[in-house]
Formats: structure tokens, sequence, C-alpha cells
């Protein structure tokens, strides 16, 4: 199995200074975007992206045509990428920030051309202080160079970019709590009715939230056609999409790949297997978000659908192997303090089911638990995703809260004995 | 009205407005869906997730929350299902594992919302084994409201109402996810004019009044329904008391007045009624000493003097009467001299008004229906508090808001445009033509406008507010709503003839012309701007006689002191409110002492004097009250207990004033009245009768230079007396202007219409070290 | 106002760049970070006034957010992960010897305001597990042992500036990816090293 390059070609290519404008330029860049808005239309560019089938990379995997057909006209709008990378085991977009920020630049101009923006937005985690400087660099380039600002390319086009930094809350990558924050106010989601960013989003205006790498990926599907871009990988996995590795791996690290292998081809070849030749007891396949799959559930593949056809999400691509020796209720417990320290707090089941799913948990793990306590984190659960299923149900505003059900129904589901035996009264009823 | 929905609620049909959420479509239907969060005052959040019900669409039944889902035609919708039921029963369950079980000592067990779901929705058997989440018990968030952070449950009802209605968010969510709390910011507390209502709408016992805490059990209470004599809004009120003492006030949802929500003050200011000095006993100057009389004696030697038809009797009369008090007195003057009498209101603002035949009047919902609210009046956020709620209301769904003078300080933060200090000259007159300009020319010129007028102090003539009345009467298709501040003033309007302000008193009153003056619930001595005035008439007459509830600065001056009951709870009759609605006003405790009724003691004694007496029971003085309507439309009592009519009956009228005097000497201060200050009640209510002890003026920018202050105080001087104030300086004072809030104690005691002195403090000091 | 006047200078340049004042909350909060090591009352003061809001809506907003710290900081914040992929890769064990040094529990500052510690949720560095921030500036592949030296190293030279190559290459181990590009900027203060203020807006 092979890496295709096209998103991470120009990083891979200029080792020393892919982050600067003129190696970035030397390499054709900016070149797209030029003949775009000299030569090309509005309507044009939505069409390739419609062809391209692109589907969103910041987890819901929504069709990105789709998206932008549906926003409002305004006088203002607004695009806002979302480079709020905090999903555990996701550090794709870090890279393209830190190593190419131009190519997320020149996305965003021709996404901005095809949306008819003038003011766009760069949500970065506060905690990438060091992506964050290399594309405040590179959007002053830009400016620098007349690719920013009035009559960009001598066009009559305006575009006007703002880095804006996070402050530590991985809720504000959720799209409507990120435009809250942006807003000056609490990273709460927002009500979906009525407030769909496309419709109502910053400052109440129609608002394109897009992640850093599905925006990174426009230069190359104008350049070569949506009809290029839809050809790579599978049907309606299109294109290629870095996956983050981690875990007991032994090749930790972002591939570019198209979709549609297997995870275990996936592991074993660019992975290089896992760490000391043990076998894998379950992995996650999507971020800490989606339900795992267990070590004999490798063959099932790196597609959007079949992941979701088999409980659970491929999310942000974000792979995490778990091996033979690993303690899945601390794994599990990890995971859940997770969401109920990142929870807004809004929503009652959130705020306070997380918390108390941490402390059963917590006890369990310790070898405090009740033999009631295996029902009770279940029901607690079913309070907050009732009936358990896939994709989940909600008694929440967004799905964080649900989130931090994937694990604990993981682990009933498919590793309960463990759990179990963590409990020192052996007398199940 | 536009077409109305059907939607399927649990197999029943119903219909509803569009546009309507779920939870309120239902509620209308009679089908009750829990809440926490939702309000229908506020705007929904959705946060608590108890109203969760189940919603059909084509892709199966989701759980949606009732309170942010708008109804759809066809809607098929179930409130009860078993996913439904399991939802809110583990959202009850998680709002009490960290809720503390102190129910036995918490004000708000009996009436508690969390309580009583608990019991029709709640969990028996608690499953959380862990220790509970700690706050330090309730804390002081200001001088009235307590906090205690451990029973909230977070639903931002008080959050949200400080921010969205009454514009003062104070109180905000603080930290995220499970340790979220509310709480104010350090050395910032939560002082605002509406706070009350936070306590009312809390729906566990997390916030709560200083005034009520742990004086009363719910189920000891008794309630009645009536309407807060406050100022001329007339809100909606129910009275609770326990054990004949008033304990409570809540405020009650009137559409069309109050919406529930009613001010501090209002909802403060009964604690006077249980005051150990309220009078009790008439009082009789004797040899300058007041002795405890009789009643009876009162009426005898009263009706001595009124026996002799050729007495010249005259009234000054507070706001604070019923219409029914009113009509006794105007059927007393009546009785007792052929020639037209006047009644002097206590107030020093009075003026004609626009009530003239071509005028439409507003009502006060016309301010959410119009282009846009032109406003030239007192300070209303100081003056009639949820009359500026109702404002707010109307800007934040889009209607346009424009301010003249130097008054309405906080209104103008939210105004469209606000005519300053360079259009508004320290004389209050408008010195630009106002129809040149350019924002009158967008948002009001052509426009439906509501424009609220009245003089902004007493230093205004009434001609420069006339001729902005005229402008837009002629310029735009405008309802004014005249600004009269004062609690039952519109029912004085309604009952009395030749009505006349203090500034009119005090042109007319003398030795020649009243030999018998009754002063009833009014302390112009303590509060007008023409006190020395005042003080020095009445000093003058033959026989003043002063009905009241406290002993006060002005009844010290009478004769006769008799003690009345408050129309706060101790008495039944009719208020009218700034719109012409008349509503009841209810008795539910008992007054201490001799006290009488104002119009009990007036008919009391015409009976005394063998007068003859049409009137003789309240119901008679209320029919008389209203004898010119028609009966089915008129505010008697048997239509106003009606339940169709709680919220009172409206009939414009059109006010017989009479006041002639118009302009006070130019000085360079001009008084208004804060919310909270030193009046003759507020003294008496504990909880609030320090609030507005600070003493404090704002000064332009040019006299604060040219008074070289800087240090922050400075001291007024005038004759004998010295204050010493602390002092703003106001950038949108125009020059020569200083603010004087006369309500606050010691500043009513200078006469603003004199020289008076400033010195800044830290001068002072340093002569007094020389 | 607390705030001299080059901050205030920068501060109203950072609001300029938003089409409503209070979107600046964010970064002035950052710059009031960067100026204290914690968010003072008195920067809340400042920024209610610059933006229009009232105090405890400004401290709403930043105790919403876990970097904007509510106590002082000490001189180097230490973050040490704590989610999934750094827990499967011993995380906690990397967390009790940077305890054990600095003698610090979680949230605590020492006494001479060197060191604050904090176990942190996930700071994408997975692929480098177990990973560390000093002033937010990643070193990954950190070792116990490694953690404890960086530590020292901090103690030692103090300094000013924390370059995220310079601790790599002296403490750290497997990456998340390659950093290929030499960098010396750094992280002078316990906000994120980044600086809004220099964007030029042309338009408006
Ligand atoms: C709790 C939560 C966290 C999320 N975090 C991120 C994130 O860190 N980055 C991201 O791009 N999208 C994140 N999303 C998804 C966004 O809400 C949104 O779908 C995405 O930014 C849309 O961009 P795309 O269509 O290009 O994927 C998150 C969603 C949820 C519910
Ligand atoms: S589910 Fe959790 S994180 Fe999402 S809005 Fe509700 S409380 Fe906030
Ligand atoms: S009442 Fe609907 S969520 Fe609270």
């Amino acid at each position: 199995m092979k890496e295709t390059i096209l998103l991470t070609k120009h990083m891979r290519e200029n080792l020393e200074d892919s982050h600067l404008i003129d190696s970035y330029e030397k390499n054709n860049g900016y070149f797209t975007a030029k003949k775009t808005l000299l030569e090309s239309s509005p309507e044009k560019i939505l069409e390739e992206i419609k062809a391209s089938n692109i589907r969103g990379r910041g987890g819901a995997g929504f069709p990105t045509g789709v998206k932008w057909g549906f926003l409002a006209e305004d006088e203002d709008r607004y695009l806002v990428i979302n480079a709020d990378e905090s999903e555990p085991g996701t550090f794709k977009d870090r890279i393209l920030l830190e190593r190419d920020p131009h190519q997320l630049i020149e996305g965003m101009i021709i996404t901005c051309f095809s949306a008819n923006i003038k003011e766009a937005f760069i949500y970065i985690r506060g905690e990438y202080a060091k992506p964050a400087r290399r594309v405040q660099q590179a959007v002053e380039q830009a400016y620098q160079k007349g690719y920013l600002g009035k009559n960009i390319f001598g066009s009559e086009i305006d575009l006007d970019i703002v880095v804006h930094l996070g402050a530590g809350a991985y809720i504000c990558g959720e799209e409507t709590a990120l435009l809250n924050s942006l807003e000056g106010r609490r990273g709460e989601p927002r009500l979906k009715p009525p407030y769909f960013p496309a419709v109502k989003g910053l400052y109440m205006k129609p608002t394109l939230v897009n992640n850093v790498e599905t925006i990174s990926s426009v230069p190359w599907i104008i350049e070569n056609g949506g009809e290029e871009y839809n050809k790579l990988g599978v049907e309606g996995s299109t294109g290629t999409r870095i996956f983050s590795l981690s875990g007991h791996i032994n090749n930790p690290g972002n591939y570019e790949i198209e979709m549609g292998s297997s995870f275990g081809e996936f592991v074993e070849t660019l992975g290089g297997g896992i760490r000391n030749n043990k076998k894998v007891k379950a992995y996650i396949p999507g971020g800490a978000s989606a339900p795992w799959f267990r070590g004999d559930q490798l063959d099932i593949k790196m597609t959007i659908d079949d992941v979701a056809n088999n409980n659970s999400m491929l999310g942000s691509g974000a792979v995490v192997m778990m091996d033979e020796d690993t303690n899945l209720v601390s794994a599990a417990k990890s995971i859940v303090s997770f969401f109920a320290h990142e929870s807004c707090g809004q929503c009652t089941p959130c705020r306070e089911g997380t918390t108390w799913l941490e402390m059963i948990l917590d006890r369990i793990a310790s070898g405090r638990g009740r033999t009631s306590d295996i029902n009770l984190l279940l029901d607690v659960c079913d309070n907050i995703s009732p009936g358990l299923s896939w994709p989940p149900k909600m008694t929440t505003i967004c799905p964080l809260g649900p989130s931090a059900v994937s694990p604990i129904t993981s682990l009933m589901n498919d590793f309960r004995d463990e759990v179990e035996s963590l409990i020192p009264t052996k007398v199940f009823l | 009205m536009s077409e109305k929905v059907n939607l399927n609620v649990n197999g029943i049909e119903i219909e509803s407005d569009p546009n309507k959420l779920l939870i309120e479509a239902c509620e209308d239907s009679g089908i009750h869906i829990p809440r926490f969060c939702w309000h229908k005052r506020l705007d929904p959040v959705g946060m608590c997730r108890m109203c969760l019900v189940e919603v059909e669409t084509p892709r199966g039944k989701i759980l949606v929350p009732s309170c942010t889902t708008e109804v759809g035609d066809e809607m098929v919708v179930d409130t009860e299902s078993d996913v439904v039921k399991k939802a809110q029963e583990g959202v009850l369950e998680f709002l009490l594992i960290n809720h503390p079980l102190d129910c036995p000592i918490c004000d708000k067990a009996g009436e508690c919302p969390l309580q009583d779901q608990t019991m029709a929705y709640g969990p028996g058997e608690s499953r959380f084994v862990e220790e509970k989440r700690h706050f330090e018990k309730p804390i002081n968030i200001s001088e009235i409201i307590l906090l205690d952070r451990e029973r909230c449950i977070l639903c931002a009802r008080c959050t949200r109402f400080s921010d969205e209605i009454s514009g003062d968010p104070l109180i905000e969510f603080i930290q995220r996810g499970n340790k979220t709390e509310v709480n104010t910011f350090p050395n910032e507390p939560f002082r605002s004019y509406f706070s009350g209502n936070t306590v009312q709408i809390c729906p566990v016992g997390a916030l709560t009044s200083t005034s009520y805490r742990f004086k009363a059990r719910p189920w000891d209470l008794k309630s009645t329904r009536s309407t807060c004599n406050g100022c001329s809004m007339g809100c909606s009120i129910e009275l609770n008391s326990s054990q004949n003492k008033m304990l409570r006030i809540l405020g009650v949802d009137n559409d069309a007045v109050n919406q529930g929500w009613i001010c501090d003050k209002g909802r403060y200011n009964f604690e006077y009624l249980n005051s150990d000095s309220r009078l009790k006993n008439p009082l009789k100057k004797m040899d300058n000493e007041f002795v405890e009389i009789e009643i009876q004696d009162v009426y005898s030697e009263l009706s001595e003097v009124i026996k002799d038809k050729q007495t010249k009797v005259n009234f000054l009369l507070g706001s604070n009467l019923t219409n029914e008090d009113y009509v006794a007195f105007r059927e007393f003057s009546e009785i007792i001299s052929q020639s037209e009498k006047s009644f002097y209101l206590n107030d020093d603002l009075l003026f004609k008004g626009f009530f003239g035949d071509n005028i439409e009047l507003a009502k006060i919902d016309d301010l959410n229906s119009s282009d846009a609210i032109v406003v030239w009046a007192e300070d209303l956020k100081e003056k009639i508090p949820v009359l500026y709620l109702r404002i707010r209301q109307a800007v934040k769904n889009g209607v346009k808001l424009v301010v003249f003078g130097h008054t309405n300080e906080t209104l103008s933060d939210i105004a469209d445009v606000y005519y300053g200090k360079e259009t508004v000259s320290e004389n209050f007159e408008i010195v630009k033509d106002v129809s040149k300009l350019k924002e009158i020319k967008d948002l009001v010129i052509g426009k439906n406008i509501t424009a609220i007028l009245g003089k902004a102090t007493p230093y205004q003539s009434d001609e420069s507010v006339t001729k902005l009345f005229e402008f837009l009467n002629l310029n735009t298709n405008s309802k004014v709503l005249n600004a009269y501040s004062k609690g039952n003033t519109y029912g004085a309007f309604k009952t009395l003839e030749n009505v006349k302000g203090l500034n009119d008193f005090v042109n007319d009153i003398s030795k020649e012309s009243t030999d018998l003056l009754f002063i009833v619930g009014a302390d112009p001595v303590g509060r007008s701007v023409y006190s020395n005035q005042i003080k020095s008439i009445i000093k003058g007459l033959d026989i003043v006689v002063s009905l009241d509830n406290f002993n006060h600065e002005t009844s010290e001056q009478a004769n006769f002191v008799i003690p009345i009951s408050s129309t706060l709870g101790e008495k039944e009759g009719t208020f009218t409110n700034i719109e012409f609605r008349t509503s009841r006003i209810d008795k539910l405790v008992p007054s201490p002492g001799q006290t009488v009724s104002d119009w009990e003691f007036i008919t009391s004694l015409m009976n005394f004097a063998g007068l003859t007496v049409k009137t003789n029971s309240l119901e008679d003085l209320n029919t008389k009250a209203y004898e010119n309507l028609e009966d089915s439309v008129s505010p008697v009592f048997d239509n106003l207990d009606k339940p169709s009519n709680l919220d009172g009956m409206v009939n414009v009228s059109k006010p017989k004033i009479s006041s002639s005097v118009r302009t006070l000497i130019k000085t360079m201060f001009f008084t208004g009245e804060k919310l909270y200050g030193d009046s003759v009640t507020v003294r008496h209510s504990d909880s609030i009768s320090l609030l507005g002890s600070k003493k404090y003026i704002e000064v332009s920018e040019s006299l604060a230079e040219k008074y070289n202050l800087t240090s922050g105080k400075c001291t007024l001087i005038q004759d004998e007396l010295e204050v010493t104030v602390s002092y703003e300086v106001s950038k949108s004072l125009p020059n020569d202007l200083i603010y004087v809030p006369k309500n606050r104690r010691d500043l009513n005691k200078f006469d603003f219409s004199r020289e008076i002195n400033i010195i800044p403090s830290q001068v002072k000091e340093a002569l007094n070290v020389n | 106002m607390s705030w001299d006047d080059k901050l205030l200078k920068q501060a109203k340049k950072i609001i300029k760049l938003y089409p409503q004042k209070r979107s600046a909350i964010g970064p002035l909060l950052h710059l009031a970070q960067s100026k204290d090591g914690y968010i003072s009352d008195d920067s809340i003061a400042v920024i209610s006034e610059l933006v229009g809001i009232t105090e405890v809506q400004v401290k709403s907003v930043s105790t919403f957010y876990s970097m904007y710290k509510q106590e002082p900081t000490g001189k180097y914040l230490l973050s040490v992960c704590k989610s999934i992929s750094c827990e499967i890769n011993n995380s906690s064990e990397v967390i009790n010897k940077v305890q054990e040094f600095t003698g610090l529990n979680n949230n605590e500052t020492d006494e001479e305001k060197l060191f604050t510690f904090e176990a942190v949720e996930c700071i994408g560095a997975c692929g480098g597990a177990p990973a560390v921030q000093v002033n937010y500036e990643t070193v990954e592949g950190v070792t116990s042992e490694n953690a404890v030296n960086l530590c020292k190293w901090l103690k030692e030279t103090k300094p000013e500036v924390v370059v995220a190559d310079e601790m790599q290459e002296n403490f750290g181990g497997i990456k998340s990816f390659d950093w290929a590009i030499q960098d010396s900027s750094g992280a002078t203060s316990t906000a994120p090293g980044f600086q809004t203020l220099k964007t030029t807006k042309v338009k408006k």
C-alpha cells in the first residue's frame, strides 16, 4: 500500500521552506487561485467542487459542494476555517497549518471567490502556537504580495483574512460553538435549528465553516478538475485523506492515502505494524468520539460508509491502535474524562452525565466498583444517548455528550469481561 | 392573523398559531410538558433538556426539545412515550445528583418546580453515591439578593433575564462544564433595579430575597391579586401574607402591562406596612406637641369647622390614593362649597400635557407596533421602571428609539439617536430645527410614532416639550403616552376636575384663599423643589389636616395627623395607569390601630357634620367614579372581578388639568429623582431603605473645571446648609448644568432657585486644618 | 486603566481586526495573559471597557477557556498530555515524574513562580506520544526521564524564549511528523507565543 500525495506534495518536496510564499510560488502556488479569479466564475468553481464529491474532513463528512450550495444570500457572508483540531488522536490539520499554510490560503481565496465572501477567519486552537505563527506569517506574506486585501491579483475581488486563536476548549471545534467563540462569547454550541451557519452563522450572517483539510484540498481540485478528484478513492469517499495514526504503532504519523483499503493493510504497511509484534486488542477508527473496533475487525475498509455500516465513524481520520496489553477500562476512562472536561455545560445530561460516568469508571478502574455499576453505567449512557444505538440518538444539543458514551458501549459490547474482572464482588445478576 | 396549523399530539388533534413553540402550543391545549429553562418571556435556550418530546420525521421518531422546536402543520408529536419518559426521568436524576436535599429549610419548598417534578417524574432513590458538588452556602450577591450555588440547576433564567430583559448583565455563568456556576464579578454586586424578578423566576431556591428569607412556607401563605401603586405603570402583582403580615410581592404576567416583571422597589417597598413607626392613632398638635386623640374627637372638632359654609377648604392630594378615595374628596368638595374647587396634586411636574381632542393617546402595547419611539421625559428607568423594560423590549424587536434631553441616559444607550447637549440646551430647549435633523427625517417624519412626553424636570418649561409635540403631531402619525410618573395620577385625572400641581399650589394657596387644608398621603416639604415655600405657606394656615401612614416633614406642620391604611394591601379600590387602564387594588392584611381609609375618613367626617352624603360605601364610590361610562365597559368592581378583566379595563378619557403656572426660575441645577431615595415609605422598608443613601450629583465637564473638582467629593453650601456629596463628571451634560437626584437625603433641603456654593472637598479640609 | 499605552495600542489594533468589537475578547485575554501570567480582575475591567460589555460577562468568557489562567502562573507552564494516545503510551509516568520533580499537584504553581504544572487534554501530538508543552511549545516523544531533564534544564538555564525545536532536539523522541524546518521562534510567556497584532488589514 502506498500513499497518494496531493495535499502533502509541496511540503514533502520542499522540506526546508514549504511554509514560505517564495517556495510555494516556485512550485506553482497561487497559480490556480490567480487563474480562477481572473478567468473562472463562482458557478464553475462550485460545479467542480460538487463534481469532486469531496466530503468534509472535520468529522461529520458532509458533502462540501452541497454545503456551499446552502449558503444563504446576503451582502455580508463569511468563511471560517475550522482549525480547532482537538479530537484526541488527530494531528492532521496541524501539519497542513505548520508546513503548508499557503495552500490553505489559496484554497480560501478560491472558496471566497466562489461564495462571494470578502472576509474570512482562520480559527486555530490556542495550543497550536507554532502552527498559528506560521499561518500568521503566511497571511502577512500574502497581503504583501497583494494576494489578500484589495483587488487581489489585480482582479475586482477583495478578501481579508484574520487569524484567530482559540484558548483551550475542544467544544469550539463544533462549528456553532466556534462561531460563538469567534464572536467573543462562551464556546457553547448553538441550537440547530434555527442557527444553521449557512443561514445564521457568524454575527447571524450566512457563514461557511470548513475544515483546514477540506479547504486545503480545493486548489488541487480546481487545478485538476473535480472529475479527476472524484476518480481517486472510492464512491462516497473520494479523493485522498490524511489519516493520523497513533497508539501502539511502530510508525505513528500522518499518511495521505486514498480511502478504500482496509485498516489492517494500512496499519501493517504504512504503520509498520504494532509495536513489539503485539496483537491488536482494539482500535479507534476515527477519533475519540468514535466507537471502537476489535482487533479481529481489521479488515473493515477505510471509507466513510464502511465504517458507518459497522457502527462507528471515520470522523476526523484519527486511528488509534491499542495492543493486547492495554487496560481498556483506563483507556475508556481517559476518553470519558476528556469529554467531561470539555463539556460546555449547557445540557444537563452532558454536564452531569459525563462527570458521573467518569466517577463510576474511576471507581471500577481503582477496584472500588460495585456489581450494580455495570447497569448503572449503561443506564446513565442511555440517558445521554437513548437506545445506545449508532448513529447516536441524543438528549443533548450537540454530539459531545453522546461521544462520551462511545467508549463505554464499546467496552460493554466487546470487552465486558475486562470490566467485570475489575469489580471485587464476582456475583453478577 | 395568519392561518392556523394542525398537529397531532399524543393522538389528539390540536390547533396552533404558526411560529409557536411546541411547548407553548401544547400548553395552550392543556398538555403540560415539564421544563426548567424555558420561560415564556425569555429567549429559548434549550439547555435543561427536560422538555424533550418525540417528533416523527421521515427518518423515524426523534427526540427534540419542545421549547426550541416550532410547530409545523401535520406534525406528529408524542409527549408521553416511554422514550420521552425515560429521557425526562434521566434529566431529573442528573439534576438531582448535585442538588442538596435541604428542602426543609429552603424558601422555595412547596412552590418549587424541581420538587414538584421530582414528585411527578422523578426517580425514587438516588443511585449517585459520590459526593455532591460543593459551594459556599448562600452568598450575598447584592444587598437584597442571596445566591446558593449548590441549589442552582444552571437553567440560565436569571442570566438571560438580566441580559435580555433588564439590560444589566451583572450575573453570568462562570467556568464551564461540570464546574459551571452563576456568579457576579468581585466587587460588582448584582445591583439591578429588577433583580427581584430573578428570584421569582428561579425554578429552584438558588436565588432568594433577604426580605423573605425563612419568613414563611408557601402553604401558610394567603394571597391576592392587586395592582402596584408605586408608579403610573400599575403593574399587576400578587400579594402574599402570613399571619396578617405582608411578606412578599410577586409580579403577575399581565400581557398588556408588565408581562410578569416588576421593579425591585415595587417588590420590596411593602415592609413599611409592618414598621413600628406607623401611625396608629390620630394626633393633634397642642402647644407645639402632638398628642394622641380618639378619631371621634377629630371628627367632632373638624365637623365644627366644615359646618360653616364660609370655610375655605383646599386639598393637596398624593398619588397613592385609590380612585374611590379621590371620588370621596370630590364629593366632599362638592357638598361643602358651591364654587368650583381645585385639587392640587403632590407633583412638581404637573402641566397640561397632551390630551386635546385631536390627540390620539397611546397604549403601552403601541410601543411594539410603532416604527419609532420618541422620548422626552423624566428618567423613565428611575421613574417608571417597567415602562423602561417595555421600551427595551420594543427596541429589541426592531422599533427605533429617539431620545431627547439630559435625563434619559440609560435609554440613550440603546437609542438609535440621542439628542443631547448639542440639541437640547441647559434651559431644556431644543436649539435646533428638529425638522432638519437627519435621523428625524429618516426615522420619524411620516412614520408611526409613539411619543412619550412629559416635563423632564421641574426646571423645564412646558413650551419646549409642547413644541416637540406639535412637530410630531404635524409631521408624523403619532400617538402620545403622557409620562406622568407618579402612582395613581391617572386615577386622579379620571376622577377629579381642575387638577393642578405644586407649582400652582405655591401660587394659589395662602391664608386668604384657604382656612382648612387637607394634605393626603403627601410630603411635599420633604420632597418638592418648592419645599421651603410650601412649608411657610402651610405654617401660615389656620387648620391643616394631614392624612398619612407616617409622620413626616409635612405632617409635622399640621394641626391634625390622621393615620390611614395603605393602598398597598390594606384596602380595596381601583387604580388607573398611564394608558388609562383601570385595575383592582385589593386588601390582604388589616391595618393597625385606629387607621382609616381616606374615603372612610372623609365620609365619616361628612356624616358627623350632618351633611347629606350620597356615597356611603366603597361600592357607591366605585360606581360614582365611572358613572359616565356604559355599564359593560365600566371598570366597576363587578366587572373587574370577572376573570376576563383581571388585567384591567381601558377607558381613555381627557383629564381636566387646569395647571397654569409654567416655568421655574432658571438655575445651574436641575433636579430629578432616582428610583431609590429617601421617601416616607422607603425610609421604613428595611431591605431597600439604604439603597438610595448615596448622595451624589452629576456635574458638567466645564463646571467641574470651573469649580476645580478633582477629589471626587464636594460640598454644597447655601445659607446654614452644608452637604458633602460625591460627584460624577458627566460628558453628556451641557456646559452649565448640574444634575441633582433630589430624593436623596439632605439634598431636598436646598432651594435650587437660589445660589448654591460649590467647594471641592480637599480645599475645604485644607481650610479646616489651617 | 491598568494597561500601559503600548498595550492599549496593541489592544485597539486587535479590536480593529473584527467586524464587531466583542470578537476581540479572545485575543485581548491572550494579551492579558502574556502581560500578567494570568487574567487579573484589572485586565478584565480594562477589556470590559474596551469592548463595551460588563466585567462579569468578560469573566464568564475568560473562565470558559482553560488557557486563560485564573491564578498567576509560573515562568514556565508545563502541560503534560493525558489523553488517549498519550495515556496508553505511559503519560501517567511522565506526569508522576514531573510532579515529583516540581513538587506540584495539578494546576499548581511553585513558590518561586518558576513552574506551573498541569495535566492536559489532547494537544494534537498523538503521533509523538507522550507529549509535553512548555508555554504551548510542543515537545514530542518525551520519556519520563527526559521530562525531568527538560524541567531541570528550564530551571537551570531559565531561557527567556522557549523554542520547540531546541527542546525537541535535546529532550524529545519520536515525532508526529517530520518538522523539517528549523525554527527558532518560540514563546516568551504563558500565553501562546503568537501575535495577531502585525496583521495588516487593508480593507475598511
Ligand atoms: C464536539 C465536536 C467537535 C468538533 N471538532 C472539530 C474540529 O476540531 N475540527 C473540525 O474541523 N471539525 C470539528 N467538528 C466538526 C464541525 O462541527 C464541522 O462539521 C466541520 O468544521 C465542518 O467542516 P467540513 O465540512 O469541512 O468537515 C466537531 C464537531 C463536534 C460535534
Ligand atoms: S452536549 Fe455537552 S458540549 Fe454539547 S452543547 Fe450540550 S453540554 Fe455542551
Ligand atoms: S425547557 Fe426546553 S430544554 Fe429546558
